[in-house]
């Protein structure tokens, strides 16, 4: 896979504050890549850099083989910062018309694209509106819709669902997935249930140091499976690891089991889901491998 | 840089002007205070510039300030518009070029804009979207008072026409620095209005310190070189041409500009 973005050595530092140390990574071609980490991890700066806000103190970021502001990278790499808005003085049409004509479309096609983004984050009746008439959720929306105008191939969106409402979140949802195939999207969020429905890689900063975690579930001749009941007894975990094909079992929190079973099983998961039916468990989540929340935070299990 | 983008953001700050309500709304201020000017002032001086019975007492007092050449001028009133656009522009100028990125940095909105074009880009659409807008008020102006003229005396049409073009390139030539300036001081402020006060310091304080240290050290007299507007006093009489004084707007402006341009390519978005 040929990689799109290449990240090394990157550090930046505020003052005596490191802020990012030594961050290395690659985004390939068609991953959805999962930028998580606590509060003040980095992860801010980590997409500032990227898009060209921020200089990094050292390191080099490559994207799609051009270096960090070269203009053949716009309308290629388009973004959603955190805490930015739109001019308030403008009417959305005129202002995502506006950024269509810098990416270099003409009138027609930019006022085509405006149309065709904001029904895409269903804001279709607000092309004349402007961005303080719109409530927070719709001012997130309208961001967004400014990140997909043209063709891009790289997407960062950093915090697009916070603050939206359940159904919008998951419209923002829908939107990111169903483009997927064609752009590569990086989102951070901490909102980890949004990001293990979207995203196969991850990567994961902590006090600007990053680990990245593959989602692929085979790890040498085991494979995992995490399954959630909805009620559990003390002898659960006993009666799981007496299921043909486990290795080994364990609970990572309240009613949840992290199963390691041989990779060679075939069809292990609806043999699993057989076991629990003959047992009477109802189960409420079966996820094949680990969840992103145990994949991060309980990797010693 | 792509011409195609500067384009794009000069124009776009044209409809701040003249499509927005806020930019109409100062429109129609900035044309009632110019009316009152031309009535109450122009109308009012021009009779006294051009009456013989008043030629020599005008002449003289003219002639105490430098200005002998100025009342000479069968167009009286580009006469009295020259002196007063002459420092009223680039004032006016500070005010109206006063939130050039400031805002939109604040705001975020660069960021959306930065992702598509380069910093320069930005910075000389921008100057050049407002360097616009105060050409066409200053063109505005000129044609009101063309017009006021060729009222009084329609023998002036052509000799008119020509000294108002004169007049227009001349003071967009003055007021080029004072919009570089505030291109400058947007990257090094907080506010729109931290510029302007920004500026007024360095006009008031700057000046004057630089003037007291150049009576012990002449050598920093020339630090006023830098300030735009330093020739406004010899350009006034307009009694004869030096390219210096019309070659050094262009250079600070280009001097400034150059400035904002690396400083912004420092700074963090």
């Amino acid at each position: 896979m040929s990689a799109l973005i290449e990240v090394n050595n990157l550090c930046k530092a505020f003052g005596d504050k490191q802020a990012l140390n030594n961050v290395s990574f690659d985004v390939n071609k068609g991953q959805t890549v999962a930028l998580v980490g606590p509060n003040g991890a980095g992860k801010t700066t980590l997409f500032s850099i990227l898009c060209g806000y921020l200089v990094p103190s050292s390191g080099a970021v490559n994207i799609m083989g051009k270096q960090l502001g070269d203009p053949a990278l716009f309308g290629q790499l388009s973004a959603l910062p955190q805490d930015a808005t739109l001019d308030p003085r403008f009417s959305l049409q005129k202002q995502l018309n506006f950024y269509g004509r810098l990416q270099g479309l003409n009138k027609q096609k930019a006022n085509m694209e405006t149309s065709r983004v904001l029904e895409l984050v269903g804001l279709a009746d607000n092309h004349h509106a402007k961005i303080a008439e719109l409530s927070h959720g719709m001012k997130k929306r309208v961001c967004i819709a400014q990140a997909l105008i043209g063709s891009p191939r790289i997407v960062l969106l950093d915090e697009a669902t916070a603050g939206l409402d359940p159904l919008n979140a998951r419209e923002i949802r829908h939107v990111i997935a169903s483009l997927s195939e064609d752009i590569t999207f990086i989102l951070s969020s901490h909102d980890l249930a949004e990001l293990e429905k979207l995203c196969d890689h991850v990567l994961y900063l902590n006090q600007g140091q990053l680990t990245t975690h593959n989602r692929d579930t085979k790890q040498g001749t085991s494979q995992y499976l995490t399954l959630t009941l909805i009620h559990d007894s003390r002898d659960t975990l006993e009666q799981i690891k007496q299921l043909s094909g486990v290795l080994h079992v364990s609970q990572s929190q309240n009613k949840e089991y992290i199963i390691e079973y041989q990779s060679h099983f075939e069809q292990f998961d609806i043999h699993l889901l057989k076991y629990c039916h003959k047992l009477n468990w109802q189960y409420r989540q079966l996820v094949n491998g680990h969840t992103l929340e145990n994949q991060l935070f309980q990797k010693d299990k | 840089m792509s011409i195609f983008r500067v384009w794009q953001l000069a124009q776009f700050e044209l409809t701040r002007l003249f499509a927005t309500k806020r930019g109409l709304l100062a429109l129609g201020a900035f044309a009632m205070v110019w009316f009152m000017i031309q009535n109450y002032l122009i109308a009012q001086a021009v009779p006294f510039l051009s009456s013989p019975e008043f030629a020599d007492i005008t002449g003289q007092l003219a002639g105490n300030i430098g200005l002998r050449e100025l009342v000479s001028w069968p167009e009286a009133e580009l006469a009295v518009f020259w002196i007063i656009a002459l420092y009223s522009f680039p004032a006016f100028s500070l005010f109206v070029c006063s939130d050039q990125t400031v805002g939109d940095r604040l705001r975020g909105t660069l960021r959306f804009i930065s992702l598509r074009c380069t910093r320069e880009e930005i910075l000389v659409g921008r100057f050049l979207g407002q360097l616009f807008i105060i050409a066409i008020l200053i063109f505005l102006t000129v044609l009101a008072t063309f017009i006021l003229m060729i009222y009084r005396d329609l023998n002036l049409l052509g000799s008119g026409a020509l000294l108002s073009v004169t007049v227009t390139a001349q003071l967009i030539l003055i007021v080029m620095p004072f919009i570089a300036l505030m291109s400058l001081l947007n990257l090094i402020t907080s506010s729109s209005r931290l510029s302007v006060v920004l500026a007024i310091l360095l006009f008031t304080l700057g000046n004057a310190l630089i003037s007291y240290l150049s009576y012990y050290l002449p050598i920093l007299s020339w630090l006023l070189y830098v300030y735009p507007g330093v020739q406004i006093l010899d350009v006034a009489p307009q009694h004869s041409f030096s390219l210096i004084d019309w070659l050094l707007p262009v250079a600070q402006t280009m001097g400034l500009l150059t400035l904002s341009i690396l400083t912004f390519k420092r700074r963090s978005l």
